[in-house]
């Protein structure tokens, strides 16, 4: 193989790894906060997306893609924020609450999906990357937009890993996450603060579905996959730390990408989930991580 | 006579269908230590906890300031368990409220938040304080009171020993300005040494005006500490002690068991 292809693989894997990471990130939040999996987040990943494209449109205002960047990002943290006083809140106090925000989770991600198909139909669309041209890195070829993702993700990573460790809200948010009953008697009002996470959630995975939409096309069904990836990438990485889903991130973009160009496309999802049953017999608290869920 | 600051009046309450404690009365004054004495699982932590709005207390009424913290009439019994009954009935107690008013309760061997700082919580606890006034000058107490925990400023609560976690808990709780703070067996479980660290600074708390409910297994203790002992048995209260005729460890046993221990 030559260096350059190999130097495109490994970038392309490096560029997967950055959504990834930008994906699961907020699974494993919603996870170590309200202790549900939110099966709707794929769908999240696919609105954020559309709502960008639409903002984009002429019909729309045609407005640049950086509005369409904070519009869509606004406006689902709004639905975030909603959603949990709608899916999670009415079943927090029954002790079969992970089962039934499983249910609620994938009830949801149907309306949703099923909504943007009668809005939108079913014809793949795409949002016009604000960037077009390439650089050579190394010998290969790569969009310059890619390193812009890249970039924009792990800073937004950054910025979140600040705000819950350094500011006073966010030591609140990781509060209510570790002892729910402590953060009670501390006077925090716990269903908001779980509300905002869950608005937090949605917001990165809105930002991780418009880099999507730029890279690929969109269409209703596409939220399946970032689910799937985001599913994988927590199990392999556990959620012992806030950084551990982010290193497994990396692990699975760049495992995907070689294995796209080894094994071939069809291939590479099975090898993902090979992985991900491998680490789950042998190191089950994931990767990177002991036995603990934190924040 | 001046109103109570807390008072509660025939209040019942447990774990649905499990009933804890029943028909209690106590009124407790501003300036006021109260001890909770009585055997394991009769309840005391039960009650503290419904006072302190974490568990809806079943009937009767709970009074803080002369406000009304819990919601009028009795709570009804759950008639099927095919409904989803969380969505449509309403607590009775909110904690916020509770909290809001200055009642604040330090739970038994509290492990906080495990992940997060000393630091860390010190700095949110304040949170609970709202508008009450005075969370600088409370900090400086706490670091005369808790030493200690200045050397372990920035370790996670998971690395702490139980004693100074439970220093962090009644620190916290401090930082929340409490016009009356519930202490729930801050001795339990520590070592002879740091158990006598832990009730000095109870004992300091005491100069910084902050009345206090307290419970503990402790009978020595307690009885230094409090103005009225209060014997808590089978989910009621049997006995009120005035702090001029405490008895000791022996005479105690006597009071509960009937000398049959």
């Amino acid at each position: 193989m030559a260096f350059d292809t190999f130097m495109f693989i490994l970038m392309s894997g490096i560029l997967l790894g950055g959504l990834y990471a930008l994906m699961a990130t907020g699974l494993a939040v919603v996870w170590t906060t309200l202790g549900v999996f939110n099966f709707a987040h794929g769908t999240f990943v696919m609105l954020g997306a559309y709502i960008a494209w639409q903002v984009t449109q002429s019909v729309a205002g045609g407005f640049g893609f950086m509005i369409a960047v904070v519009l869509s990002i606004l406006v689902m943290f709004c639905l975030g924020f909603v959603l949990h006083f709608a899916l999670i809140k009415p079943f927090e106090r029954n002790q079969n609450v992970v089962l039934l925000a499983v249910i609620s989770t994938l009830a949801a991600a149907s309306i949703i999906e099923n909504s943007v198909l009668l809005g939108w139909g079913p014809r793949d669309k795409q949002i016009a990357p604000p960037i077009g041209s390439k650089i050579d890195f190394f010998g290969a070829s790569i969009n310059t937009f890619d390193f812009v993702i890249l970039g924009v993700a792990l800073l937004t990573l950054f910025a979140l890993a600040v705000f819950l460790r350094r500011t006073t809200m966010g030591r609140t948010l990781r509060a209510a996450a570790q002892n729910r009953e402590a953060a009670e008697l501390m006077g925090l009002n716990v269903p908001k603060l779980f509300a905002i996470t869950l608005g937090i959630s949605a917001a990165t995975a809105a930002l991780a579905g418009i880099f999507v939409g730029s890279l690929r096309f969109i269409s209703p069904t596409f939220g399946a996959d970032p689910l799937m990836k985001s599913l994988i990438v927590v199990i392999l990485g556990g959620v012992a730390r806030f950084t551990s889903p982010i290193y497994a991130a990396f692990v699975v973009g760049i495992a995907e990408s070689f294995s796209a160009y080894f094994l071939g496309l069809y291939w590479s999802p099975a090898l993902l989930f090979a992985m991900m049953i491998a680490v789950l017999l042998i190191k089950p608290e994931g990767l990177f991580g002991h036995r603990s869920k934190t924040l | 006579m001046t109103e109570p600051l807390l008072e509660l009046r025939g209040l019942s309450g447990g774990y649905p269908p499990v009933s804890v404690f029943r028909d209690v009365d106590l009124s407790v004054n501003a300036d006021e230590y109260v001890g909770f004495f009585g055997p394991n699982g009769h309840g005391k932590t039960t009650l503290l906890k419904t006072i302190a709005g974490l568990i809806d207390p079943w009937d009767g009424g709970i009074y803080f300031a002369g406000k009304r913290l819990n919601a009028e009439g009795t709570m009804r019994a759950r008639v099927s368990h095919n409904f989803n009954y969380d969505l449509f009935r309403k607590r009775r107690i909110n904690t916020r409220d509770v909290v809001d008013a200055g009642l604040i309760y330090v739970m038994q061997g509290n492990l906080l938040f495990p992940e997060m700082t000393v630091e860390e919580i010190l700095d949110i606890a304040p949170r609970a304080a709202r508008s009450r006034p005075g969370v600088a000058e409370m900090r400086e107490q706490i670091h005369e009171l808790f030493p200690r925990l200045r050397e372990r400023w920035s370790s996670k609560i998971r690395y702490l020993s139980g004693g100074e976690r439970q220093m962090v808990s009644i620190a916290a709780g401090l930082l929340a300005m409490p016009r009356l703070l519930m202490l729930d067996e801050p001795t339990l479980g520590l070592s002879p040494k740091l158990r006598i660290e832990l009730s000095n600074a109870v004992r300091k708390i005491r100069e910084t005006g902050v009345p206090l409910i307290i419970v503990d297994q402790n009978v020595e203790f307690l009885t230094s500490l409090v103005d009225r002992l209060i014997l808590f048995d089978h989910g009621t209260i049997t006995r009120e002690i005035r702090a001029g005729d405490m008895p000791d460890h022996d005479q105690l046993m006597d009071m509960m068991f009937g000398g049959a221990h």
